[in-house]
């Protein structure tokens, strides 16, 4: 049930030129692994013993600079995200790489996807994201995300507040990006008496605003705020679509009527030379993501989730294990049939793209590509393949 | 807590009915279009104020004063009551048509509001932004309130609203958008609260900032989950914002620390 009465309503700015019938668009993400694990960790979180700085420093340089090449190779957006306390990623705090990004690229959007608004100070978000749209020239795509369930035990949040911070914190960025004047906030979770944040966002009256949903409660919430919908880690196409139909229908209800440039939808991808070397590929890569960095995520899920409320209900929950342990335990094979990753060649990888489009009426996808520990040529052969081989044969769906 | 007991105090334009509760500092509370209601933050309040809630002439039954027939003899009204029973400044606080007449009461009487506190005031409406009038309880709940389980029983019947309502429209004179209130704004001197519901459906979203604008000391806060109707949307936020401004002044701001 809606409560009309409670939402924040953010105001839609399409800025971009991408509509009905426009081209595809696609965007470059990284999650920016750690690839040199040789075990798993069996407890969350991961001991960080192993960790080496001048590795990370190295890691760093070859990450940041594949995202900024992914400008050169076509892409409309390059995409980071946060997560802690953990290999599976060293962006504890995407802006920053965000920064990076706006001083090496020129044109293409820097999508941050998102700050995981419950556990941060929104003012602080609201003030960071201003400077990346402002740095950038207004190319900032504001990503607002819940996180998954360990996140909340890094940094100290109930997980049973996530939904009610989500909503406060959200309503309380849009207005300090949008209010004339200095103003006061108060909250549940937050109290402001004052507020004026230098500099706001570029983009008028703000830049475009992405949340993430896994289900229909979280799609009806994007709905209600007139967001672009992300969506990642798909089970199958058919859940997929109830939530974007959810999305849709909730959305059109506060006089929005979503694109398919709304609908983004994030899968790993592997695009080689052949169906073969892609599947040999990614395979590994896959057993090292499900079987090794996200071991410990898993049993710090497991803790959450008994204890906490950090889902409505139980059958929400029991939809977001299942959906995690559906993907780990499915083969490649699997995978690629129900719509959950994008593996092959060229003219596989156009084709299963056209299914995401005719299937659930995507207009963005978001390639994550690099997998694990895949080699990082693995990742730039698959960039040119894409520019090459894979856009100019779906640009125009 | 106080409990509220009824005054009268005789005015030279007629009798004005009064509740009063608590000790502390006066604080003159002017209630809403609705009539008087007592909310949990004027409870609240009456710990540590002098809660004094005149009945604007003319509602709950209370005699109309011919002589007084717009906001602006209503804030004349309240200031001979201030001078006669108060004898000093004192802090006010206004509820949407009481906002209004607060905001009279400072522009023509500085020297008597020590602090002013505006929820949601009315009188910067925009003719041309018609908000639709409810025909239906329901209806005009969903549009006081975001959350309308909240709303306090109406204990008048349909009658005495219905007279209250005329009272109220009978002093805006077809009036929705007070230009000449709008100018002497920056007259006001006390330091002034502007508390605006983030889900307002009454006042339009300008009327805050016009009032932020033109108001030189003042501080403009949104309160989340709360529609029009502020003190019983969300009394807790209300309630301890409104205390901590009238108590700290514009050291509100700045947080204190949490005591165990």
């Amino acid at each position: 049930m809606i409560r009309a009465a409670r939402l924040t309503l953010i105001m839609p700015t399409k800025n971009s030129p991408v509509r009905e019938g426009a081209p595809m668009q696609f965007t470059f993400f990284h999650l920016m692994p750690w690839p040199d694990l040789k075990e798993a960790p069996t407890e969350w979180p991961a001991p960080n013993a192993e960790f080496n700085g001048e590795r990370g420093t190295e890691l760093y340089d070859s990450y940041i600079s594949t995202m900024a090449d992914a400008e050169k190779y076509g892409f409309d957006w390059v995409a980071a995200n946060e997560h802690h306390y953990s290999p599976y990623s060293l962006m504890a705090n995407c802006n920053l790489v965000g920064a990076a990004l706006a001083q090496r690229t020129k044109s293409i959007k820097l999508a941050m996807l998102g700050n995981l608004l419950p556990l941060l100070n929104p003012i602080r978000v609201a003030e960071e994201y201003a400077m990346l749209d402002v740095m950038s020239g207004g190319r900032l795509v504001a990503g607002f995300v819940r996180g998954i369930p360990h996140e909340y035990i890094a940094y100290n949040v109930a997980p049973s507040e996530s939904r009610a911070r989500m909503r406060e914190a959200l309503a309380l960025i849009t207005k300090a990006w949008t209010e004339p004047e200095p103003f006061g906030w108060e909250s549940e979770h937050y109290q402001y008496r004052s507020v004026s944040i230098w500099p706001k966002p570029r983009q008028k009256p703000h830049p475009r605003i992405l949340l993430s949903a896994s289900n229909e409660e979280s799609a009806e919430f994007v709905g209600e705020h007139t967001a672009m919908l992300g969506m990642a880690l798909i089970a199958d196409l058919d859940s997929a679509l109830k939530a974007i139909e959810t999305y849709r229908r909730v959305a059109r209800g506060y006089g929005f009527d979503p694109s398919p440039d709304d609908i983004v939808i994030m899968q790993q991808a592997v695009i080689a030379d052949s169906d073969e070397q892609a599947r040999a590929l990614m395979e590994p890569a896959l057993k090292y993501f499900h079987g090794v960095l996200m071991r410990p995520q898993l049993d710090a899920q497991r803790i959450v989730l008994q204890k906490s409320r950090f889902f409505g209900t139980d059958t929400q929950r029991e939809h977001f294990v299942g959906r995690l342990s559906k993907l780990k335990a499915r083969t490649l094979e699997d995978q690629i049939e129900a719509g959950s990753v994008l593996c092959g060649s060229p003219e596989s990888v156009v084709k299963q793209i056209k299914r995401l489009r005719q299937h659930l009426g995507a207009g963005h996808v978001i390639l994550n590509m690099k997998i694990g520990n895949i080699a990082d040529g693995v990742v730039r052969r698959g960039m040119e393949l894409f520019r090459d081989r894979v856009r100019p044969h779906v640009a125009a769906l | 807590m106080d409990t509220f007991e009824t005054y009268e105090a005789s005015l030279s334009t007629g009798p004005l009915r009064l509740r009063i509760a608590g000790q502390g500092r006066p604080l003159l509370h002017l209630h809403s279009g609705a009539g008087p209601r007592v909310s949990p933050v004027v409870t609240a309040l009456t710990e540590r104020h002098r809660v004094i809630a005149p009945v604007t002439p003319a509602f709950d039954g209370t005699p109309a004063h011919p002589a007084v027939k717009d906001f602006e003899a209503l804030a004349d009204l309240y200031a001979e009551f201030i001078e006669k029973e108060i004898g000093e400044a004192c802090d006010v606080m206004g509820e949407s048509f009481g906002g209004r007449t607060a905001l009279w009461l400072a522009v023509k009487h500085p020297a008597l509001v020590d602090h002013l506190v505006l929820e949601g005031p009315t009188g910067f409406r925009q003719p041309t932004k018609d908000w639709p009038t409810p025909g239906d309880p329901i209806a005009r709940d969903r549009m006081l309130y975001a959350r309308p389980e909240r709303a306090p029983n109406e204990t008048r019947s349909a009658a005495e609203q219905a007279a209250n309502s005329k009272a109220a429209e009978g002093y805006a004179n077809g009036i929705t958008y007070e230009a000449k209130l709008a100018e002497r704004l920056p007259e006001i001197t006390a330091r002034t609260l502007i508390i605006m519901g983030h889900e307002e459906r009454v006042i339009p979203i300008e009327a805050g900032h016009l009032l932020k604008a033109r108001i030189q000391h003042s501080h403009l806060t949104y309160v989340f989950g709360a529609g029009h109707a502020v003190e019983f949307d969300q009394p807790k936020l209300v309630g301890q914002l409104v205390a901590d401004f009238l108590e700290r002044g514009e050291s509100f701001i700045v947080r204190e620390a949490d005591v165990a």
